[in-house]
């Protein structure tokens, strides 16, 4: 699972600008199987009726935010294996620590550089083949 | 209420009221009054309120304007990437040719379609970068809107503290949470409780055993 190639991804951000330029940069990086939902509630039920391999989430949107997604997602058993990154403008550092507590594989924080992303999507593949 | 309210609330036997009581509510109302208008409370809030839906529309105007401007700038990324790679590609194919037979690259008129099929992409790409550029007079126009927004909101806020200051009980005061607010953090001087950059974000994770 360490080729971000093989994988399929989930955009899940309000803004529809940031879906495009986070799938632009998977893209970029080689990733060309990406799908997009515009808050926790439908990115749930997208995980829930396919197999995706990464999660890439904002926090604040509407519905369902990206913390109570990450929580979902944690807490199904079919969905568990599934790292979550977060990329989000939120730079409180008790949002960052409650992220790494609820199970987020990685944070980042907007403004981001697409070398940020592409380290962090590594990080997080390598630290998955070398658990598994 | 109406004064037809009132009305109806008019008891059918008359009440038996000390006339002091009338004449300490009335004392209480001119205070409160007299002390609103002192505070410079309620006219500043009555032009904030008026100006709420003003703002509503220009926080729209902004938000459409930059999402056309973004979805601008990606749609001519796409079509400058897609030339982008046209060029790769045939300059590839054309290296072959030419590595293969020179005089045959050239002769067939390779070299030549080579030439001109850069020549009208690099004109495109051209293209796609002035839209790009163009694009970005979002920024001029939503900036001014923000300022008048700003403004009001400014306006808005010492008006509520002011009437906050006179009406919440001093034991709760401190309760006031002036950053409820969440998103990005426009102004990080002084603060001790938010991060700056990436950096500080892996450290407080490798801190927390990441």
């Amino acid at each position: 699972m360490s080729n971000p190639t093989d994988l399929k991804f989930l955009i899940v951000d309000d803004f529809s600008t940031m879906r495009r330029i986070v799938r632009g940069l998977l893209k970029e990086m080689g990733c060309n199987n990406a799908d997009e939902a515009e808050d926790g509630a439908v990115a749930l039920n997208m995980l829930k009726a396919s197999k995706y391999d990464f999660v890439v989430s904002d926090i604040n949107m509407p519905n369902m935010n990206g913390f109570d997604l990450l929580k979902a997602v944690k807490a199904e058993d079919s969905l568990k294996h599934i790292p979550v990154l977060m990329v989000t403008a939120e730079a409180r550092k008790e949002d960052i620590v409650l992220a790494a507590q609820s199970g987020a594989a990685g944070y980042i924080v907007k403004p981001f550089t697409k070398a940020t992303l592409e380290e962090k999507v590594q990080k997080i593949l390598q630290k998955l083949a070398a658990t598994a | 209420m109406k004064m037809e309210d009132i009305a109806a609330l008019k008891p059918s036997e008359p009440l038996l009221v000390a006339p002091e009581v009338f004449q300490q509510l009335g004392s209480i109302t001119r205070l409160l009054h007299d002390t609103m208008q002192q505070l410079g409370v309620m006219p500043k809030l009555q032009v904030a309120a008026d100006g709420l839906p003003d703002a509503r529309s220009r926080l729209n105007y902004i938000a459409s304007k930059t999402a056309d401007a973004a979805n601008k700038v990606l749609n001519s990324v796409d079509q400058a990437k897609a030339d982008h790679a046209a060029i790769s590609d045939a300059t590839r194919r054309i290296a072959a040719l030419i590595v293969a037979d020179p005089v045959k690259a050239v002769a067939s008129g390779a070299v030549m379609n080579f030439v001109q099929d850069v020549e009208e992409s690099t004109a495109r790409i051209d293209t796609h970068l002035t839209d790009i550029m163009m694009a970005q007079d979002f920024h001029d126009l939503t900036g001014q809107v923000v300022a008048k927004v700003v403004t009001l909101a400014n306006d808005l806020e010492d008006s509520l503290v002011k009437l906050l200051v006179q009406v919440v009980p001093p034991e709760h005061r401190e309760k006031v949470d002036a950053n409820v607010l969440h998103g990005p953090v426009v102004d990080a001087a002084g603060r001790t409780d938010i991060v700056t950059n990436q950096g500080e974000v892996d450290d407080l994770l490798a801190s927390l055993g990441f």
